[in-house]
């Protein structure tokens, strides 16, 4: 029986495991965009940044033999981009989505320029030693039967996706700095009358917002895969872009809309049995974005009239 | 230098030279850090386009495709649209001019019109989509022109995968097309110029889509300066709030921008079909989706400008092939000197010229506002 054969498949640790696997580099990149977003710029750029991260993170890893570094690199290199497009957003006045678009053109052209240069194949980094983070195995947690299969034997990348989305949520609601950036996106003026650095606050979220993605870009050449390949991120950076209005812009909306992405992508591959085209499944989650972008803006301007009606 | 630089045709014109040559340099010195031998590289990059028939050819018959995506693009640009929807609405142009070339048993001179209309049909509905979400649903374009493009190039999938190649085909892609589904060459047979059309038409593949492309251009000048839709295109993009206290029924002309240009996209996907591939073929739009933004900047959203941005952005194109044929230095250099160019074309402050420009920075914002307000 091929349903059958479905369904064990998707009640099985093993699958929940790969969804969460799947889902790494959505989230991470997702709570980047999240960031900028509440902070009133759309951070288009994401999927280059992830880009340029998953290459540097490759290249000097294999260079140096030392992993730590590639992760350092890579995370540099994702915030000198997102550095980048902060400033021609906001001290050259450049249109953030042209900008964003630009150093996606020029992240997507300049990794595959240099790993020719490098490597001379333009596919992928496969001539390369490059490294890999660990995974990790927890103790007790790893004898639990289920869950000890999806929560220990991950690697650090899809621990940290989670721990930030707690990180992200504390520093949005409980921190000073937070608040502020919250404050910046929904009224720059007011945020600005009482003594907000604008600016300066949307310069943080765009670094933030590197950093995250950054790390995004590395899980999936680090330990997702242990190499580089041309256009690897293939879309994912748009994806989390859709994930941050999908889960309602709020930090752990994020995380479950991005797991839903993952759990959509693994899903399709696991009804081949069925003979149901993988294209047609892999079309659900972007027609329900479309369908949450709407709702999530139809109670926006419920919630604004609500405003105005009760100031009457 | 006031005579010159006082007028802002002028100057948009030089500032956007200057962004080129600038860009240009800085391709040279990139070739130059990685390349053996190049001066060579260069020349091929620069002078390559121009030194063969064939790669004449190649060279306007793809500043067709972005001739028809930058007007799709500037459109709404030009209404302060953002719509990333082209790719999208070019897969499925393709798609459906495709499915007529192969399926519908017409003569030519009916089954490519029936071919290119319903391209047209297809870009049209596939945009008006997002406008219709936007304008009356408050949905962010961006976003929703980016998961519409997601399902547009999987169901292009699974349509050319399941229902269109041929069974046991080995690639994913149609048989190739018959000839009354392939556009015809862009030199009628007369017997005049019989001699000249074989060797041109043995050496090249221009096809009639290059009158259809000089019709879109003419067709989009005249809509956005001449007609009461353009104007009140144009009144959207310059100040929405005004628009509508103008009596603009702003949600129709924003539907109808992401139509229009729909319309333009839908084309350019028929031209992939029934001129450049001759069939169908597993991501055909590959490489095309974000092209018509750069001709669009390049042009600074005006219909007028977009066949010069077109066919010079396609130049340099078509170099960047020839030189990775012909040196050590990869085509992707041209994606570097792109990047550059929008950076600088769209900064406000980076090149001269420009001074009169400057806003006050409160005044960005509300336009920032305006937009993720919506």
């Amino acid at each position: 029986m091929p349903l059958d054969l479905v369904l064990r498949g998707i009640f099985s640790a093993a699958f929940v495991a790969s969804v969460l696997r799947i889902s790494t580099p959505l989230i991470l990149p997702a709570l980047g965009g999240l960031l900028t977003d509440l902070a009133g710029a759309t951070n288009i750029a994401l999927e280059g940044i992830m880009l340029v991260a998953a290459f540097s993170g490759v290249v000097v890893s294999a260079y140096t033999h030392q992993v730590g570094l590639g992760v350092l690199a890579g995370i540099m290199a994702g915030m000198l981009l997102s550095a980048i497009l902060a400033y021609f957003h906001l001290y050259l006045n450049t249109d953030v989505f042209l900008a964003g678009i630009a150093l996606n053109i020029m992240a997507s052209g300049g990794t595959i320029f240099l790993l020719y240069t490098i490597t001379g194949d333009k596919g992928a980094s496969s001539g390369l030693a490059s490294g890999m983070v660990p995974v990790i195995d927890i103790p007790l947690v790893r004898e639990i039967p289920f869950l000890g299969t999806i929560i220990s034997g991950q690697n650090i990348f899809t621990y940290a996706a989670f721990l930030l989305t707690a990180g992200v949520a504390l520093f949005l609601y409980r921190m000073r700095m937070g608040y502020h950036l919250r404050a910046v996106g929904e009224n720059p003026e007011a945020a600005a009358s009482v003594g907000i650095n604008v600016k300066h606050v949307q310069l943080a979220a765009f670094l933030m917002s590197g950093f995250l993605a950054a790390l995004g870009g590395l899980d999936l050449s680090m330990a997702y895969l242990t190499l580089f390949q041309r256009e690897m991120t293939a879309g994912r950076g748009f994806i989390a872009l859709a994930a941050v209005y999908l889960g309602g812009r709020k930090p752990w909306g994020v995380l479950l809309a991005a797991i839903l992405f993952g759990f959509a992508d693994a899903f399709s591959n696991q009804l081949a049995p069925l003979k149901i085209p993988s294209q047609l499944v892999q079309i659900i989650p972007y027609a329900v974005t479309i369908i949450a972008l709407v709702l999530y803006a139809a109670q926006q301007r419920a919630r604004s009239s609500g405003q105005q009606r009760s100031m009457k | 230098m006031k005579w010159i630089t006082g007028s802002p045709a002028v100057r948009e014109t030089l500032r956007i030279l200057l962004a080129v040559l600038a860009a240009l340099l800085l391709g040279f010195i990139i070739t130059c850090l990685v390349s053996k031998d190049p001066l060579n590289a260069y020349r091929a990059f620069l002078f390559g386009p121009l030194s063969r028939l064939n790669r004449i050819g190649d060279w306007l018959e793809e500043s067709i495709s972005l001739i028809l995506l930058g007007l799709a693009v500037s459109i709404a640009f030009k209404a302060k649209q953002f719509s990333l929807g082209a790719e999208g609405q070019m897969a499925f142009g393709a798609m459906a001019s495709g499915v007529v070339a192969l399926f519908v048993p017409l003569p030519l001179f009916l089954r490519i019109p029936l071919a290119l209309l319903a391209a047209a049909l297809i870009g049209f509905l596939w945009g008006a989509l997002p406008g219709y979400l936007k304008a009356y649903m408050n949905a962010n374009e961006i976003v929703s022109t980016l998961m519409l493009n997601a399902i547009a190039l999987r169901l292009y999938d699974y349509l050319l995968i399941f229902h269109i190649k041929p069974p046991g085909a080995g690639y994913n892609q149609s048989d190739s097309f018959p000839e009354e589904g392939i556009l015809p060459s862009f030199m009628p047979p007369l017997p005049f110029w019989e001699e000249t059309r074989r060797m041109l038409t043995n050496q090249m593949n221009l096809t009639v889509m290059l009158y259809i492309g000089v019709a879109a251009f003419l067709i989009a000048y005249y809509v956005m300066a001449r007609t009461p839709f353009g104007y009140e295109l144009r009144m959207v993009g310059e100040n929405i709030k005004f628009a509508k206290y103008g009596g603009i029924n702003t949600k129709r002309t924003i539907v109808l921008v992401f139509a229009v240009s729909g319309i333009f996209a839908g084309l350019a996907g028929a031209h992939l079909s029934l001129g450049v591939h001759q069939k169908l073929i597993a991501n055909i739009t590959v490489g095309l989706g974000f092209e018509g933004i750069v001709v669009a900047i390049m042009a600074r959203n005006n219909p007028l400008f977009v066949p010069l941005a077109a066919f010079a952005y396609g130049y340099l194109r078509a170099g960047a092939d020839i030189m990775e044929r012909t040196s050590d230095v990869p085509r992707e250099m041209i994606l570097i000197v792109q990047a550059v160019i929008i950076l600088l074309v769209t900064a406000e402050y980076v090149l001269p010229f420009i001074k009169q420009r400057i806003v006050k920075p409160e005044d960005s914002y509300l336009a920032e506002g305006d937009r993720y307000a919506a």
